[in-house]
């Protein structure tokens, strides 16, 4: 995957080797199993996982190693020059076909029941290999279910097929070792460890790598099938790190997180805290414009503003429009050059750091997703010391504002207040958006397309998937709304049209590609995850 | 009708004059089709004959006797067989009508006539169903709405908090029947949706799917063993 | 008071209120229950039962209550109009396919002649035809509404003004699919009213008169007393029969015509009518089946003529003697019946013929499938119209011989 694209040009670091007659040069010290991805050949495995050390405990991917009188584990098997490889011949097929067949024997095949199925890797590999009915008429093995391992994760010990990926991940990609197993042969079983809890702030992972339904999310379980879910790609709000996830959505309404592999942002991991930014997408959502705090139509709403912000309008430096580190690079370049159309003073808010955050490896301190992407669109612009020091002093007539953050002190908020003109474009109905005279919704991440800016300088975009409530229409567009109001000359049709504008407006990001627009691809046909 | 014609064809003595026939199949033929043109066919003689089988059918059915709803039912043809039957068959002969007058009398349905949808239960009164969503996955109507909840029972721990189904939008396929990997779900039950005032009437919650064995005179349980007999899962039958 | 009981039978007489008795009497009773007949005989043609459930409380009358049901929902439903119609055309329409079929029940004769003043008597028909100003025949009430010369061409005349019922019916809707049903309606239409006009010229050249009245109380041949069936024109011009009964029907636009409008299949030119506006066309099909039904009566069958039934009583063996150049059946041996029993009698016949040739038009309707457009204009074109007129030739030639040799 990853290592096979990494290939480098000098020929002495790679290794040349048949795969069922197929001829695959790959890097030195890749596993015959990537080496047989790159030419086709997928083989099945349990325990192997491309983030993960090798285990080679589920026996699953045995193949046929010539000059070799055993099977090896593929996953394993460091490729050799001249090496042939079979994963096609009857020996290890077999072998294959048995190890799952004792995978099976105390499985308890509750599908119906099981939050994976659909994306199981146990089922995908039992219709590819076996495909016959058990063979098994003693009782199965009995062991725990509903097992109650932290706050995110239950365990079905039934299930589970001791591939060890979940202590891997604890150990490896969390750092903390919480889960062990327990007991021998068939008696095995997942466990925490003494005087643990799976309770790591990436804990999560472990539900993403479960190739069976074993680790279920508290959080998802039981909410949706996997195989009706829509998956589009998006970037996680969390943080600044920007790791890259897919959005799982049915019915106008996301589900899930999960993460999507990017080797330079967060690999194949996320945090649990990020996963659960979704749920703010459906509360305290403004869906309406409201003018005094009460509903308005879109129409009289923009004309509010545009007569409110008249008077101030025309003393240059009374009108204050305020970015967010919130927002993505879309809203906030169109705010910008509306402000410079106004020839207002541009100040940028952010959520305070939590410094509490920060463990060296995906969650950073900087809880805002895009601070690098406002300061790239406004590098002058003033802080919210500034801000604030303006509202007090009365030099700042009129206040626009992107988001629901403004966290100015409690004097500058009822200063605020008492302004008579405060149009806010807002995801959200709280806080200063409550205060605000004029209130514009706007469609949050998941609802537009758009890119946000991560704490490395990465522009990465995000893909609309659900509609947005009410009324909300995309930030940028709102902008342009207000600009008409205002017989500003700024306006835009697409969200690819702001992005056009803006690479050619802000230096560092000249000539970057939109990219294609990806449309939810459905999980149905996605095979299995995990 | 109570019967129909068998399928294979009587061999024919005069047929229609061969052209050629293959030699690889002689049952290939060519022959030669002799259609007389518009213009050479007269309407009047069709038009003569059609007009007589309809008059005999007409004749029949307004002056005959209809069968009782029981013959319909069985697709008997009653054959007079007394002197009386005999003189009566000829003043009023036995006509070929098939309605069956709903709701007064009623149609005896097929045995595995695919009707009105019933919930299956476990032996402890439990429904069946595990909320696998198998069903409205596969409804090429969209008709059944399941919302899964968590059971307190570690055995099967999944169950529908709300199970709807619209009989209005169902096209009565089966196909939740055959996709039901629980036998949760049967159209079993020998009758039709009831007919309703209010759109929202034919909406069947959980509660009324259930009740329709009971209804009906239908077993509720089921002696299949996925989903589990009893309270737990693993306990075969 | 006096005036009324002394004008009584002129106001009976007038043409106005005979036109709407005839209407709302006899025709549209019987259009009505025709749209439950159709339905019903359909049924048992098909070995089904039909609509027979509709009733008011314990009435069911099998089923004909269903008329009325028709009727009030047609009445209460909503009286839809598409945004895009020509709404004066559109409410048009209607009123032009229904309006001259009305009217063109003007010229038929629905009953003999009435006395009143001889009403318990025997019709004394000598004196009649001496002295039709005497006493006992001073006021006569004529049960035809107009009695015109040119009788049948006021038909043709009239119904060909109902074409543009379907054609304004299929342009005012403005959907191209009502556009064209209302083309090939108007297409249908003019082919066979060619051959509709065509085939009734023998009959007219046969009786040497166009009035539906005449031909009716003369009969093919003045030589013949007009009840007696032999001398009624289904004898004579039975190719006539054929030709008219088909080219008519195909007028009605029904199957095996149903082209226009097709009603499951083929969209129509109603198809954006609802409610009342769409009943009258449908009621204009069944009034137009009454119409060719007393049509075919009065030319071909005797029209209100009882088999035997002259106007004083049955008669055997009778001939016919000229009294002021009036034909009269006289002599031979006679039932003699009161002038009100064979008046009741004759409107009875009339009634029953009308029905029978509606019912004969029903079993067609359910019968034959629907030709296809081509075999439609080919049947009407190119095997009506030259039989038609071949037929007329062949009569004019039988007449001429007739003539020469002094038959007539």
């Amino acid at each position: 995957m990853s290592d096979a694209t990494q290939a480098p040009a000098a020929p002495p670091t790679t290794v040349t080797l048949t795969i069922d007659g197929k001829t695959a040069t790959v890097p030195k010290g890749t596993n015959v199993l990537e080496a047989a991805k790159t030419v086709g050949v997928e083989i099945s495995a349990f325990c192997y996982h491309p983030g993960l050390s090798i285990a080679a405990c589920c026996r699953q991917c045995l193949v046929a190693v010539e000059k070799n009188p055993k099977l090896q584990p593929s996953c394993q098997q460091i490729v050799g020059d001249g090496m042939v490889v079979h994963t096609t011949d009857a020996q290890s097929t077999a072998a294959r076909k048995q190890m799952l067949e004792f995978t099976l024997v105390n499985h308890p095949i509750d599908c119906p029941i099981c939050d994976k199925a659909g994306e199981c890797t146990l089922q995908k590999h039992y219709f590819e290999h076996d495909n016959a009915a058990s063979r098994i008429d003693t009782p199965k093995v009995e062991k725990p279910k509903v097992v109650d391992l932290g706050p995110h994760i239950v365990l079905d010990a039934e299930r589970c097929i001791l591939c060890t990926r979940c202590i891997r991940v604890c150990d490896e990609v969390a750092g903390q070792h919480q889960l062990e197993m327990k007991q021998r042969g068939d008696h095995e079983e997942i466990t925490t460890a003494p005087g643990q809890k799976l309770d790591n702030p990436y804990s999560l992972n472990t539900v993403d790598v479960c190739p069976v339904g074993a680790l279920t999310s508290k959080d998802f379980r039981f909410t949706m099938r996997a195989w009706e879910l829509d998956a589009t790609p998006s970037v996680c709000q969390g943080c600044a790190t920007g790791c890259n996830v897919e959005l799982h959505h049915k019915n106008d309404r996301v589900w899930r997180l999960v993460p999507r592999h990017n080797p330079d942002v967060n690999g194949h991991w996320m945090c649990d805290e990020g996963r659960f930014t979704y749920h703010d997408l459906r509360e305290q959502r403004l869906a309406v414009a409201t003018v005094g705090g009460l509903p308005a139509s879109w129409d009289k709403a923009v004309k509010a503003a545009a007569d409110k912000l008249a008077v101030p309008l025309k003393d240059a430096g009374s009108v204050a429009v305020v970015l967010s580190a919130q927002g993505s690079n879309e809203d906030n370049y169109a705010l910008a050059k509306l402000a410079a159309a106004w020839k207002a003073k541009l100040f940028v808010t952010a959520r305070p750091d939590r410094g509490d955050r920060a463990d060296g490896k995906l969650r950073v301190a900087d809880v805002n997703p895009n601070r690098a992407g406002v300061a790239a669109i406004a590098a002058d612009a003033g802080d919210l010391a500034a801000l604030e020091a303006g509202v007090n002093t009365g030099a700042l007539r009129a206040v626009v504002f992107l988001g629901h953050d403004l966290p100015v002190s409690e004097t500058a908020l009822r200063r605020l207040r008492e302004l008579d003109c405060v149009v806010a474009l807002a995801t959200h109905e709280r806080g200063p958006v409550k205060a605000a005279g004029i209130a514009l919704p706007i469609a949050a991440w998941t609802e537009t397309h758009g890119s946000v800016t991560n704490a490395d300088g990465r522009i990465q975009r995000m893909h609309a998937a659900v509609a947005a409530p009410g009324q909300a229409v995309p930030g940028w567009e709102a902008v342009a709304r207000l600009a008409q109001a205002t017989s500003a000359k700024v306006a835009w049709t697409t969200a690819r049209d702001v992005w056009k504008d803006m690479t050619a407006a802000v230096k560092p990001w000249a000539g970057t590609p939109w990219g294609r627009e990806v449309r939810p691809l459905a999980l149905r046909f996605a095979g299995s995850r995990g | 009708m109570a019967s129909h014609a068998h399928d294979d064809h009587e061999p024919t003595t005069t047929g229609p004059k061969v052209l050629a026939t293959s030699t690889v199949s002689p049952k290939v033929r060519t022959i030669a089709v002799v259609r007389p043109s518009e213009q050479q066919v007269s309407y009047l003689a069709a038009t003569k004959a059609g007009l007589g089988i309809t008059l005999k059918h007409f004749a029949k059915n307004l002056f005959g006797r209809r069968r009782t709803v029981d013959q319909l039912n069985k697709g008997e043809h009653p054959v007079p067989t007394t002197a009386f039957q005999k003189a009566l068959s000829v003043v009023s002969p036995v006509n070929d009508i098939e309605t069956i007058q709903y709701p007064e009398e009623k149609a005896v349905y097929p045995e595995r006539f695919r009707g009105l949808h019933r919930l299956m239960q476990r032996d402890d009164g439990q429904v069946r169903c595990v909320a696998c969503m198998c069903c409205p996955t596969v409804c090429p109507a969209h008709c059944i709405t399941i919302i899964p909840e968590q059971s307190d029972d570690n055995g099967i721990e999944k169950r529908p908090a709300v199970f709807e189904i619209d009989e209005l939008r169902c096209v009565v396929c089966g196909l939740c029947v055959e996709a039901c990997p629980c036998d949760a779900i049967r159209m079993d039950s020998s009758t039709h949706a009831k007919p309703v005032e209010e759109r929202a009437d034919a909406v069947m919650t959980k509660e009324k799917l259930i009740a329709v064995s009971k209804e009906n005179g239908k077993n509720p349980t089921s002696i299949a063993t996925q989903g589990g007999v009893g309270p737990n899962w693993r306990e075969r039958g | 008071m006096d005036w009324l009981s002394n004008n009584i039978y002129a106001i009976l007489d007038n043409p106005a209120l005979k036109w709407l008795l005839l209407i709302m009497v006899m025709v549209m009773p019987l259009a009505s229950l025709l749209t439950w007949a159709e339905r019903r005989q359909s049924a048992m043609m098909q070995d089904r039962l039909g609509p027979n459930r509709a009733n008011i409380g314990p009435i069911k009358l099998k089923g004909i209550l269903h008329f009325v049901a028709d009727a009030v929902k047609m009445i209460s439903k909503e009286d839809f109009i598409p945004g895009s119609v020509h709404r004066g055309l559109f409410a048009l329409a209607p009123i032009l396919a229904i309006a001259p079929v009305l009217i063109a029940f003007a010229i038929i004769p629905f009953g003999p002649t009435i006395y009143p003043h001889s009403y318990t008597s025997t019709l004394d028909v000598l004196g009649l035809a001496t002295d039709p100003a005497a006493k006992p025949f001073a006021d006569s009430i004529r049960l035809q509404v107009a009695s015109f010369d040119y009788g049948l061409l006021f038909y043709f005349a009239v119904l060909s003004i109902a074409n543009y019922g379907g054609v304004v019916a299929g342009w005012a809707s403005y959907n191209k699919w009502a556009l064209l049903g209302g083309l090939r309606s108007s297409s249908q239409m003019m082919s066979y009213e060619v051959a509709m006009g065509l085939s009734l010229m023998g009959c007219f050249l046969l009786v040497g008169s166009l009035e539906p009245g005449f031909i009716v109380a003369n009969g093919a041949s003045s030589q013949m007393s007009g009840a007696n069936p032999l001398n009624w024109l289904w004898l004579w011009q039975f190719p006539a029969l054929i030709l008219f009964m088909t080219a008519a029907i195909a007028e009605t636009k029904r199957a095996p015509f149903d082209i226009p409008e097709g009603e499951p299949e083929i969209i129509g030119y109603f198809v954006e009518y609802s409610g009342m506006r769409w009943g009258l066309f449908f009621l204009a099909e069944f009034i137009e089946i009454v119409f060719i039904s007393a049509v075919i009566a009065t030319v071909f069958f005797g029209g209100w003529q009882v088999p035997f039934l002259d106007a004083d009583g049955f008669r055997v063996g009778g001939y016919v003697t000229e009294i002021n150049h009036q034909w009269v059946s006289t002599g031979g041996w006679v039932l003699k019946l009161p002038h009100a029993a064979v008046t009741a009698l004759q409107l009875g016949a009339f009634g029953l013929k009308v029905i029978l040739l509606a019912w004969f038009q029903l079993m067609i309707r359910w019968t034959l499938p629907r030709f296809r457009a081509d075999q439609l204009m080919n049947l009407g074109w190119k095997v009506l119209l030259p039989c038609a007129l071949g037929w007329t030739m062949l009569t004019a030639l039988f007449k001429l011989c007739a003539i020469y040799l002094g038959w007539l």
